[in-house]
Formats: C-alpha cells, structure tokens, sequence
C-alpha cells in the first residue's frame, strides 16, 4: 500500500487557534476562582491566591501570544479610541482587585480624572495588567499606579516597594526598545508584547516607547508606558 | 481603594434584552444587571427569538453574544435591527465576544455596536462599559435623531454646541460634525475639518474622512494615496479597504479594486455586502473563479442576513451560464423567485432565463422568453433599474428582436444621458452584436433630444418664464421618470419660483419628490443636499 501523502498543516493558524481555545479557558478557570475563593476562610483563601495569580499570568501570556500573531499577520483590529483615563484606571484597579485583597496588597493610584487619550484600550490594559501582575511578585506589600501627562504623552507607571529590578532585568528592559530579537531569548515575552504595543502607537511622527528603572515614590522597581 | 460611585439611577426603569446561546451566560449577565439596580431583563438564546422579542418591546439595552452557534451571530441581528428600526438612536447595543475582530472594531460605521467587551466579562468592566454608553446616549440622541432626519444645519449647530460645552465625547461629535458636511457635499469645509483634527492627532477615522472628501471631489490619486497610508499604518482598518476599493473602482482600475476587497473579505469574511461588491468586481474582472466563490459565499452568508440580496443569484446564474453548466444556473435563477417575491427581481431573472437557453443553443426558449420579456417591459414602460435594461437590450439583440432592443436602448439613454459609463456599456452592447454604428446613431439622438429639452427648459427660466420652463421639464419628466439632470433643474426651478412669490404647496411637493428620487438613485449627487438646504431656507 502506498503511503498516504499528509499536507502540511498550516501550523501558526493551528497554534492560533489553540491559544485562542486554552484562554477561554483560562476565562473560565479564573471566573470560577474568583466567585468561589471569597467562600474560603481567610486563611485559606491566602494560600489559595497563588493559584489566581498563575492562572491569570497564563491567562495574560495567551492574551499576548495571541495578539503577536495577529499583528504580525497584520489582522489585529487595532483600535486607536479616545479614552477616558479615569475609567481606565478605575478598570485596571477593579480587574485586579481580588487578586490583591488576598495577596494583602495595596494599590495605589494617581491620575488626573478630566484627562482623555488616544490608544488601543484592550492593548493598553493588558500591558499595564501584565506589568500590575509582574509587579505583585517583587512587591512587599504597595503597588502604585500613576497617569500623567508630560509634555504631549501621557506616561504610565507602576511603580513597586520592593527590592527594584535586578541589574540583567534592566538591561533587557533597555535593549528590547532598541530593537533586540526576541527570539534570541534575551528578554521575556511580557517585555517584548509590551514594547510591541508602545511601537503600535503613534502621532505626528512620535512613537510610543517602554522603559525599566529602580527608583520610584517607593523607592521599588518602576514599569513605564510613554504614549504619543 | 476604588468604591463604585453611585449611579443606579443611570440603570433604574431601564428595559434589557439578554441575547446568549449559553444558559450559564445568561445568568451571569442578569444577575450582573440585576445587582445594577435592573428590574425588567427579558432573555432570549438565539437570532429569532431575538428578532421575535425585538419586534414587540422597546429596550434601552441590549447585551448581545456575538457567537449564537448556529443562525444568526450577534452581528447579523444587530444589522437587523438597525435596518429595520428596531432599536432606536437612544438603544446602546453592547457586543460580548471571545475575539475582538475588525468587523466589530472598524467595520461600517452605521452597523457597529456602541461597545463590545471581550471575554472573560467580569462586573466592573460590565458595569463601567454601560455607565459610559448610557451617559453617551443621552447626550448624542438629539444629535442622532437630527442627523437621521437629515437636518443638516441642526446637526451642526447642535454638535458644535456639545463641543463647545463638554470635554467628553469629543471624537463621536467631530465625526457626526465632518459626516454630515460630507453628506451636505460641503467638502471644503469638511476637508478643514478633518485637517484640523489630523494636526493634533493622527486618526485612522480622520485620515480616512480627509481620502474621502478628496475621493468625493474627484481627486482620485490624492484619495488613493491617503487610503494606501492608512492601511500601511493600520493594515487592518477596514473602512480604509472598502473606500481603496471604491476609488480604484471609479478611477476604472478593476484588477485593483478586485485585490483590495479580496483583502477586505480576509479580514471580514462574514460580510454580504462585501462578498457581494467582490464578486462583482472579480465578474467584471473576468475572473470567473473568484466571483464564482465569492457569490456563493454571499448566498450562504445573506440566508441570516438583512443584506440578502439578488444580486449574487443573478451573478452566479451569468456565471454558470458562461461555465456551461446551464441547468444550475436555471436553477439558481427559479430559486430567485422563490427566495425574493418581488417583481423587479423576478423580471431580472427571467430575462437571465433568456439568456442562459441562448448561451445554451436552444433557440426555441430563448426567443420565446425573449418575446416574453418584451412585452413585460413594454407593459411598465420600460421604467427598471438600468441594469435589468441593459441585460434585457442584451437578450433582444442576441434574439434578433431588435425593436424592442431599441426601444428599451433609447430609454435607457433619455433617462440617463450624462452617465458616459452607462452610454459606453450601451454602445458596446451594440458593438457586441455587430451592430457598432445603429449603437452610436441612437445613443446619439437620444442624448441630444434631452439635452435639446433641458437647455430650453434652462433658457426660459432665465429669460424669467420659470412657469413655462417647469410645464416643459413636468413634461419631460413624466416621460424620463429617471432623468436625474431633468429632476435637478426641475427642483431648482421650483426653489426658484418660491423665493420669487413665497412658498406653495405644489412647487414643494415637486421640489420634495425631484429631490428624493435623485437621491434614491444616486446617494452620491451633491446638488441634492445644497437644493435641500436652499429649500429648507425657504419661510413659511
């Protein structure tokens, strides 16, 4: 019998495809861990957090995985909206409040509430999620998020009271905005998803850029997000 | 710590519909509202139980899945109930989905959501996405229901007003502002406009808005230039697509156009109306499998759609006729009386009917269709869309019944006499049966005889004999009941006559119709809008 010739498969659709199947999953996981977490006694809810905290880490590299692809296919509907810099903040805060609640963690955040800006909101806010997430890690026990404008951008910072980044995290942080590949494994995927987006960005000839540094209100390491 | 400000009055005596496959969603969803301060939630699991409840209640939301599995998605209803009227301006239409996709993001303007929010839902995001679009509504639907009205001028005093008062909503007010200069064909000041807002901040919809004022003022290369910029910035702006593929259109670069919608129908692949526009183009192209494909897909697509339309059946029946495959384009063609109860669509399809025995080689039935048409056609007075005429012209000719085709050619040409595209398919018609130089000598004649009409209409109202000038083209009119420059100069004549000697109810009722029906037959002619507002001007 002759072998059956097999077509290759088309693998990134394939792999789209399943990423996109396991994050509604990961939907589905996070939901239930949400609802029934608060039924737990105190003590027990404290040890069970770090579940919440991987599976939305998973959850978020999915997310990205995802969106890497459709913009380097260039289907990704990008989404370039006025948006109301209060509600966006107040959104980021309340997606992540019950993971910080249970971690003992308190957020804090700075912005001005008549300020509006233009960007794409669900790529925005699953980079300041992600770096909230990173952030929650190194933390002791203070998050800070700060929105301001300066000087025709508005810059995002999460800031941290921990130990700051070490130095080969800053390094990274430094290179992946100068054009370092990715697949050289030097920087991690949050790094380069999130520098990705800020390059999306643009106006008038400027483009959007991240950066990392120790320092802060806190004193712990600082994420930033300048958008044109 | 954030507390959720208390704003359940934005809720209270508020009427939801659910609309979600899922029982699991649907519960989550109305427990959600319900602790918002919701009391009448209505529920429903798929696209016609959603029409159903649509039809009968009046709801200020709607929570809308866009995946029902199978029947209508979330899309199809929403574009239903728009068309239909449904849901008014003030109905905030927010779309669940599991992926943010162009169509739902950049798609047409008139069928969008007024939100979408993307699974996982969760209560803050739901609850924060409704308070902004409720607040927006309330202050966007006078502005809404004045631009649905087409009053132009109230549209534009009423957005500058919000402008100028509020900081919030400022994107929505320019772009109803800039529309409707665009639809008013003031496009140098829509053209201002849209440069003013592009100084300050490089938007894809105002980038898109300043192609098509240059696309509107005939500047085709300028227009197409601004599209291609767009897309290389935003390759997947879908409004930028469907205008690239316009303006080639216009500009006679078929092969172009057909490769921008190609792109297009990628990034939406459940859109009628743009498989539809593909298939044509891909038909004009000659690319027969391309279009082929295309109109089926339209087909499967249009069985939940509003935007079902003849025009993929009578395309894909030409197609199968020119394969050979006479019997399925037979078919496709009694399915169109079936699937469209509508006789100009009937008529369409029978003179396809004649065609197709023609293609085939059987003599006896295509002529007898042929005859048949003839005396349908003679019945109405020829008064079809043009491209019925020119198909049904092409069956006379090719059945050698050659009164009736010249009949129905001079019809056609009165009727439309400064369209040069259509003249030119008229000729070619001719050309095609041999009959090059008959072509010419009755577009010829028939296109000065109007032309020998409308300038002594034009004369005698400025010789001041505006009575006489409106008897003439009343007259011209009744007999070229298409003739949109006859309409044009009729309504403007009429406009006349009443800053002469004040307003009377039979020059508005003429200017009224005249005015309509041109822009029933070309949504894109800008005399309409300055007369309509030289109407308007008028005092009681």
């Amino acid at each position: 019998m002759e072998p059956t010739k097999e077509v290759s498969p088309d693998l990134s659709a394939f792999l789209a495809s399943a990423v996109h199947d396991m994050k509604n999953s990961m939907g589905i996981l996070i939901n239930f861990l949400e609802t029934n977490l608060p039924e737990l006694a105190p003590e027990a809810q404290k040890k069970a957090a770090p579940m919440l905290y991987e599976v939305k880490r998973v959850n978020d590299n999915l997310i990205q995985m995802l969106a890497i692809y459709k913009i380097g296919n260039r289907f990704y509907p990008f989404d370039l909206a006025e948006n109301s810099i209060g509600e966006f903040v107040r959104e980021v805060a309340e997606q992540n409040k019950k993971l910080l609640e249970y971690s003992g963690i308190t957020l804090e955040v700075d912005f001005d509430e008549e300020l509006a800006w233009h960007f794409d909101y669900e790529l925005i806010s699953g980079v300041i999620c992600h770096a909230l997430n990173n952030a929650m890690h190194y933390t002791q026990n203070k998050l800070r998020l700060s929105v301001k404008e300066d000087n025709g951008e508005l810059v995002i910072r999460v800031e941290d009271n921990g130990g700051g980044y070490p130095a080969s995290v800053l390094e990274a942080g430094n290179a992946v905005g100068k054009g370092v590949d990715f697949a050289s494994g030097s920087t991690g995927l949050g790094l380069y998803f999130s520098s990705m987006v800020a390059k999306l960005h643009k106006n008038c000839g400027k483009t959007g850029s991240i950066s990392l540094e120790n320092g802060g209100k806190y004193g712990g390491s600082c994420f930033i997000l300048r958008l044109p | 710590m954030y507390i959720p400000s208390n704003t359940s009055s934005l809720f209270v005596g508020k009427k939801f519909l659910i609309i979600d496959d899922f029982q699991g969603m649907r519960s989550l969803l109305r427990e959600m509202l319900k602790s918002f301060g919701t009391r009448e939630i209505d529920t429903v699991t798929n696209g016609k139980e959603a029409i159903a409840f649509l039809e009968k209640n009046k709801y200020d939301v709607v929570l809308c899945d866009y995946n029902l599995g199978s029947g209508k998605n979330g899309q199809h209803i929403l574009e239903e109930a728009k068309y239909r009227e449904l849901v008014s301006l003030a109905t905030v239409w927010i779309m669940i989905t599991a992926e943010k996709t162009a169509d739902l993001v950049v798609g047409a303007a008139e069928y969008m959501p007024d939100d979408y929010i993307i699974k996982p839902v969760n209560e803050a995001t739901m609850r924060s996405r409704l308070e902004k679009a409720l607040a927006k509504k309330e202050i966007l639907v006078d502005i809404a229901k004045a631009a649905r009205d087409k009053d132009y001028d109230r549209t534009l005093a009423l957005c500058d007003k919000a402008l100028a008062s509020s900081k919030t909503n400022t994107t929505e007010l320019q772009r109803i502002k800039t529309g409707t200069l665009l639809s008013m064909g003031r496009y140098d000041r829509a053209q201002q406009e849209f440069e003013q807002i592009l100084a300050k901040r490089d938007v894809p919809w105002a980038k898109t808005g300043l192609g098509k004022t240059y696309f509107y003022k005939g500047e085709l290369e300028k227009a197409q230039q601004i599209f291609r910029d767009i897309i290389n910035e935003n390759p997947a702006f879908l409004e930028a697509h469907d205008w690239l593929a316009q303006t080639y259109e216009k500009a006679g670069d078929l092969e172009e156009a057909q490769r921008a919608l190609v792109r297009c129908t990628e990034l939406s692949p459940n859109s009628v109306i743009r498989q539809r526009n593909l298939g044509e183009i891909a038909h004009k192209c000659g690319d027969l499998e391309t279009a082929e494909n295309a109109f089926r897909k339209t087909i499967k697509l249009g069985q939940f759609s509003i935007h079902k339309t003849p025009a993929a059946y009578l395309g894909l029946a030409k197609i199968c006729s020119e394969n050979d495959t006479p019997g399925e384009a037979l078919q496709i063609l009694k399915d169109v009386h079936k699937e469209f109860e509508n006789a100009e669509t009937s008529l369409h399809a029978k003179v396809l009917e004649g065609m197709v025995y023609k293609k085939a080689g059987d003599r006896i039935n295509s002529e007898k269709v042929s005859k048949e048409v003839a005396s349908l056609v003679k019945a109405d007075n020829g008064h079809h869309s043009a491209s019925i005429m020119l198909d049904a012209a092409q069956l006379f000719l090719a059945t050698g019944n050659k009164e009736a085709a010249e009949n129905i050619a001079q019809t056609l040409v009165k009727n439309n006499h400064e369209n040069t595209q259509l003249l030119a398919q008229v000729n070619d018609l001719y050309s095609q049966a041999g009959m090059s130089a008959m072509g010419e000598a009755i577009v010829n004649k028939s296109r000065q005889e109007v032309i020998a009409i409308n300038d002594r209409g034009v004369i005698m109202a400025k010789e001041g004999k505006l009575e006489e000038a409106m008897r003439l083209l009343g007259e011209a009119r009744t007999l070229l009941p298409d003739n949109k420059r006859i309409m044009i100069n009729l309504a403007n004549m009429a406009v006349m006559s009443m800053r002469q000697n004040g307003k009377s109810s039979d020059l508005q009722q003429i200017a009224d119709e005249c005015l309509k029906q041109v822009a029933q037959l070309d949504p894109q002619e800008k005399w309409c809008a300055q007369f309509q507002i030289a109407l308007d001007a008028i005092p009681d």
